[in-house]
C-alpha cells in the first residue's frame, strides 16, 4: 500500500527515506569510496532524516569477534580519515556513525540474510524507516547470482510499484567480463528487480566535469553549432593513471593494498573502455535530449553506442594497440613492472598465482580508433587512451578544432597554428580550457597558443563532491539519468568484443611494453601518426 | 612586469611537488583580496650540466618569465661526476611578479638535480611535471653542443617544440658547426602526426643590429668591388663571427674554396664572389667582451683602395664608417641584450627562420674546408 504524504510534493532529487545496504560492506570499495561518500553526504545535511547504512559482508581476515557494528564503524572511520574529501568532524563523526551498522555473514548463506533482514526491519523501527531499501551489490560478478537469489528468497524485494517501502538495486561494474556474461548478470538481476529498480553505476558519470559536459555543449550557444564534423577535427579521451596494481606505502615501499585480484586477466579494455570511456563518449557525442528526464537522456546516449561503426577483424588490428608496463620510474621511484607486480601481489594476498598470470598478457594500457557513423560525427575519428603506470594522473576530453586555412596567420606550412582546443578535465583539476592562438603584446604580428581556464575550485571554492556522492543521492531519489541502462550495456559490450575476440584468437605471448613513467608503449603512435595527428601533451 | 624577491627554494619528495607549489602559491596569496594570476605561457626546461652554471642561469630565470611567464623546469644532470646521487632531488620555488597595483601574477620554477647514473631518471621527472596542452620549450644551457650530447637532449626534448642553445663560447668551432649544422637539419624535419620543431641559436639573435647595420651601411658598389672582410671579435666569440660570415656571404652569394686556421687566432677563407675571389678572415683578439666588434669590408673602388668599417662602440651602439672619405659615421642604437632578454624573447620566437637556415648552410661549407 502506498502512504503519500500529503505536505510534501514529490520532486526529483529529494532522496527519500530508506536504509542503504552495501554488500561487500569490508571491501575496498566500501572502505574507500562508498562510506566516505555517505559520511559526506551526512555532513552536506542531504541525506533524508529517517536513514541508515547497514554494511553486509566478512571481513577478509575472517568474521569479526568484536561487536560487528563497532568493527564497522572503525573500518569506516579509517577510511574516512585516509581518503574523504573532508576532513573528519568528531560531531558529524559521531552522528553518522549511530546511523551505521553491520551484519556479518556470507553472500552463500540464508542465514545471513535472515539475519540481516531482521536487522533491516529492526532499524526500520528504530530510524522511522518505511520499509525502503537500496541494496548496494559492490561484489565481484560471480556473486551476484546468490545475493539476488537469497534477497529474493527472504522476501526483501517490494514490487516495483511499492512507493514508500522502494526496493532499489545498484550493480557495480564490471558488468560481466565480455556480452555473454554481461548479459547473464542483467538478466540474474533482471529476474528479481524491475529496470525501473536497477541503478547500474559508472562513476565516471557522477563527476562534476563529466556532467559538465552536457551543461557547456547545451546552456551555452557558442558551442553547440560547432559539434559536428564540419568544425571538429578529433576528439581524444584520454584516462590515465600513475598508479599500477598496488599502493604502496610512500616512505617503506610496503604494500598497502592491491587490484591484482580483480585486475589481472580483466586488463584496461574491460576495465576502463568498455565502461567508463564509452560513457563520457557517449556524453561528448549524444545528439541533443529534447528533455531531461532520464529516459530521454539515457535514449540518446544509446543512440551513440548504436552509431559506432562496428570494428572488423582488420580494425581491431589496425586501430587497437594493447601494451604493458615494464620496470620504469615514477616520482623517481624505481617502479616494478608488471608481471612481477602481479606476482608480488598474490603473494602479499596469500593465494596462488593462477597458472595463466605467470606470463600474464593482461594489457595495461589500450589506445583504439573509432568512429561514430552518424549524420553529426562522419569521419571524425574519436581516438582513446587509457593506461596504469603513465607519468602522471590526468582525465580529459579534448575536442580539436580543424585548423584555420593556410593563409594569413597559418601561412607558413612548415610551422603550423596550433588548432584550437577545448579540454574538459576530469583529473587532477576539475575543469576546463580552451587553448586558443593570441597575437603576443609588442608592435610584430606573432601568434603564440594560450589557454583560458575554468577551474572549479578557484571558481566555486568548495572541492566537487565525490561522484559516488552525487549518484548515491540519485537512486535514493529515484533519478537514474546518470546510470547505465541495460540496452548501454549490452551496446558498449558488443563494441568491444571484437577487440577481445581478436586478441583471444591471437594468443599474443607478450604484448608491446612500455616503461613505468612514459606515455605508453611507441606502437600507440601507428594509430594516429598516419592521420597526420598525435596523442596530446598531458 | 617586475619580480618581487621570491622566497626560498624548498626541497620536496617529487610526488608532492605539485602540493608544494599550491602551497607556497596560497602562501603568497595571503589575505589579500587582490586577484593573484598563476601565469604561464609554456613549459621551460632548462638542463645545465654543473651546478655552478645553473647558479647563474637561476639568476635568469626571473627576468625570462617576466618577459614569457612560464613553469620552469631547472634540470641539473651531471653525469660525469664522481659523486653519484641516489635519484633525482627536487627543489619548488613560486615567485611573484607585479602587475599593476592590483593585480599580481606568480611563475613556479621546480629545480631538478642528479648525477651519475641517476641522470637517466630525469626525463621521467620532467614529463611528469608538465603542463598539458603548453607549447614546451628546452633551452639547452650546457656548455656542449647539442649534436654532441647524446641521447639526454633527446629525452628531454621529447614532444619540444623549440630546442634553445648557445653557441657563445664553445670549444672547438670548426667541428661543433659541422655537427650542429647537420643536426639542424634532421632536428627540424617535420615529425609525424603533423608535430614540428624548431632550434634556435642565441648567438643568432645576438646578431641582429650587426645584420641590420651592415645591411644599411655596405653600399652595393663596395660590396661588389669587395677584397677582403675582416670580422673581430672577443674571445669565446668566434662562432658569433663565423655566423655572420656566413649569413653576409650567404645573403651576398659568395662562394668558400678553401679555409684555414692560422696560429689558432684567426682562421682565413678564400671566397670566390661574383666579381673576382675575396678574403675573409675572422681574428679573435686577445682580450675585450665576447662578442664582435669590427667588420671592416676592405673594397677598390675604381682603383682607389677604400674600407668601410663597423665598430662596436660599447655594448649599446654600432658605429659605421668609410674609412678615410670624411663624412660622418653612421649609428644604430640598441638596448643590451643580457642572456635573460634573449632567452626571454626567443621563446615566443618559434617561427623558422629560413634566412638562419640558409646561414648554418654555408657555416657548414666554412667548416668542411677547414676539417677537410
Amino acid at each position: 500500500m502506498t502512504i503519500t504524504n500529503p505536505i510534501e510534493v514529490p520532486k526529483s532529487l529529494v532522496p527519500l527515506p530508506c536504509q542503504l545496504v552495501i554488500f561487500g560492506g569490508t571491501g575496498d570499495l566500501a572502505w574507500r569510496k562508498l562510506l566516505p561518500a555517505v559520511y559526506n553526504l551526512n555532513v552536506e545535511g542531504v541525506l533524508p532524516a529517517h536513514f541508515a547504512v547497514v554494511a553486509f559482508g566478512l571481513p577478509a581476515e575472517g568474521p569479526t569477534q568484536a561487536d560487528p557494528d563497532e568493527f564497522m564503524r572503525g573500518r569506516a572511520r579509517d577510511g574516512i580519515d585516509r581518503f574523504s574529501r573532508r576532513d573528519l568532524d568528531e560531531s558529524h563523526w559521531n552522528d553518522f556513525a549511530r546511523s551505521l551498522f553491520f551484519v556479518q555473514g556470507s553472500f552463500n548463506d540464508s542465514r545471513a540474510y535472515a539475519q540481516l533482514k531482521a536487522k533491516l526491519d529492526a532499524l526500520d523501527q528504530q530510524f522511522g524507516i518505511p520499509g525502503s531499501r537500496v541494496f548496494y551489490l559492490a561484489v565481484p560478478p560471480q556473486v551476484v547470482r546468490p545475493c539476488v537469489e537469497h534477497l529474493r528468497e527472504a522476501g526483501m524485494i517490494h514490487d516495483p510499484s511499492e512507493q514508500a517501502a522502494f526496493t532499489r538495486v545498484i550493480v557495480e561494474k564490471p558488468i560481466g567480463r565480455d556480452l555473454d556474461s554481461a548479459r547473464e548478470v542483467i538478466r540474474i538481476v533482471g529476474s528479481a528487480f524491475a529496470e525501473s529498480q536497477t541503478y547500474r553505476i559508472d562513476h565516471y558519470l557522477g563527476k562534476e566535469t563529466v556532467q559538465n559536459l552536457l551543461v557547456l555543449r547545451f546552456a551555452n550557444s557558442i558551442f553547440e553549432p560547432l559539434w559536428n564534423e564540419k568544425h571538429i577535427d578529433h576528439v581524444q579521451i584520454t584516462v590515465a593513471e600513475e598508479e599500477g596494481l598496488a599502493q604502496y606505502d610512500p616512505n617503506t615501499g610496503a604494500m598497502l593494498s592491491t587490484r591484482a585480484g580483480y585486475y589481472e586477466g580483466v586488463g584496461a579494455l574491460r576495465d576502463m573502455v568498455q565502461n567508463h570511456m564509452l560513457q563520457v563518449l557517449c556524453v561528448v557525442a549524444m545528439e541533443p535530449p529534447w528533455s531531461l528526464a532520464p529516459e530521454v537522456v539515457r535514449d540518446a546516449k544509446v543512440g551513440v553506442l548504436n552509431c559506432l561503426r562496428p570494428l572488423t577483424r582488420d580494425d581491431a588490428e589496425k586501430n587497437v594497440v594493447r601494451g604493458q608496463y615494464i620496470e620504469g620510474e615514477v616520482h623517481g621511484q624505481r617502479v616494478t613492472g608488471y608481471r612481477k607486480e602481479v606476482r608480488k601481489s598474490f603473494e602479499a594476498m596469500n593465494r596462488e598465482l593462477p597458472p595463466g598470470s605467470v606470463h600474464s598478457t593482461t594489457e595495461t594500457f589500450v589506445a583504439l580508433k573509432l568512429f561514430v557513423d552518424n549524420w553529426r560525427w562522419a569521419g571524425v575519428p574519436f581516438y582513446l587512451r587509457t593506461g596504469k603506470r603513465l607519468p602522471k594522473r590526468v582525465s580529459e576530453v579534448a575536442i580539436q578544432f580543424k585548423n584555420v586555412p593556410q593563409v594569413l596567420f597559418n601561412s607558413h606550412p612548415d610551422v603550423p597554428l596550433e588548432p584550437t582546443v577545448l579540454s574538459v578535465r576530469v583529473h587532477p583539476e576539475e575543469g576546463l580550457s580552451m587553448r586558443i592562438a593570441s597575437k603576443l603584446p609588442g608592435p610584430k604580428i606573432r601568434i603564440y597558443p594560450v589557454k583560458m581556464e575554468f577551474n572549479y575550485s578557484s571558481s566555486f571554492g568548495n572541492k566537487s563532491p565525490e561522484a559516488y556522492e552525487r549518484l548515491i543521492l540519485d537512486v535514493m531519489a529515484a533519478d537514474a539519468t546518470l546510470f547505465m541502462r541495460r540496452d548501454q550495456v549490452d551496446a558498449a559490450w558488443k563494441f568491444v568484443m571484437p577487440i577481445l575476440d581478436r586478441w583471444e584468437q591471437v594468443r599474443a605471448r607478450d604484448l608491446p611494453e612500455y616503461q613505468c613513467g612514459t606515455w605508453g608503449p611507441v606502437e600507440a603512435d601507428r594509430i594516429i601518426e598516419p592521420d597526420g595527428r598525435s596523442w596530446r601533451n598531458l | 612586469m617586475n619580480t618581487v624577491a621570491p622566497a626560498k627554494s624548498m626541497p620536496v619528495p617529487l610526488r608532492l611537488v605539485e602540493e608544494e607549489l599550491s602551497r607556497q602559491m596560497k602562501a603568497l596569496q595571503g589575505d589579500d583580496e587582490s586577484p593573484v594570476h598563476r601565469a604561464h605561457m609554456s613549459n621551460l626546461v632548462i638542463f645545465c650540466d654543473e651546478p655552478e652554471l645553473a647558479e647563474s642561469v637561476a639568476d635568469d630565470v626571473p627576468e625570462i618569465v617576466a618577459s614569457h611567464p612560464a613553469r620552469v623546469l631547472l634540470v641539473i644532470g651531471e653525469p660525469e661526476t664522481g659523486s653519484e646521487t641516489e635519484g633525482v632531488t627536487a627543489s619548488v620555488i613560486v615567485r611573484q611578479m607585479k602587475q599593476g597595483r592590483h593585480e599580481r601574477s606568480l611563475s613556479e620554477q621546480v629545480t631538478l638535480h642528479a648525477s651519475g647514473s641517476a641522470v637517466n631518471k630525469l626525463a621521467f621527472s620532467v614529463r611528469a611535471l608538465l603542463i598539458g596542452d603548453l607549447p614546451i620549450n628546452l633551452w639547452w644551457a650546457a656548455r656542449q653542443p647539442p649534436p654532441l650530447v647524446g641521447p639526454l637532449l633527446y629525452d628531454l626534448a621529447e614532444n619540444a617544440q623549440q630546442i634553445i642553445y648557445d653557441s657563445l663560447g664553445w670549444l672547438e668551432p670548426a667541428r661543433a658547426v659541422s655537427a650542429t649544422s647537420t643536426w639542424l637539419q634532421q632536428f627540424e624535419q617535420n615529425l609525424p602526426g603533423g608535430r614540428w620543431r624548431v632550434a634556435s641559436d642565441l648567438n643568432w639573435r645576438r646578431l641582429k643590429y650587426w645584420r641590420r647595420m651592415i645591411k644599411q651601411a655596405l653600399a652595393p658598389g663596395a660590396v661588389a668591388a669587395a677584397m677582403e672582410l675582416l670580422v673581430e671579435h672577443g674571445p669565446h666569440a668566434v662562432i658569433q663571427a663565423w655566423e655572420l660570415v656566413s649569413w653576409l656571404t650567404s645573403q651576398l652569394g659568395w662562394k668558400a674554396q678553401a679555409g684555414k686556421i692560422e696560429q689558432g687566432l684567426e682562421i682565413a677563407w678564400q671566397f670566390q664572389a661574383p666579381d673576382g675571389p675575396v678574403r675573409v678572415r675572422i681574428r679573435r683578439l686577445p682580450e675585450g667582451p665576447s662578442e664582435i666588434l669590427l667588420l671592416r669590408l676592405q673594397c677598390n673602388l675604381a682603383g682607389v683602395p677604400s674600407a668601410v668599417a663597423i665598430r662596436a662602440e660599447d655594448s649599446r651602439r654600432l658605429v659605421a664608417q668609410q674609412e678615410g672619405a670624411g663624412t660622418a659615421p653612421n649609428t644604430l642604437n640598441f638596448q643590451p641584450q643580457p642572456r635573460a632578454e634573449l632567452v626571454g624573447r626567443q621563446l615566443s620566437d618559434r617561427e623558422r627562420d629560413p634566412v638562419f637556415s640558409a646561414s648554418m648552410a654555408v657555416a657548414q661549407e666554412l667548416a668542411k674546408s677547414l676539417l677537410d
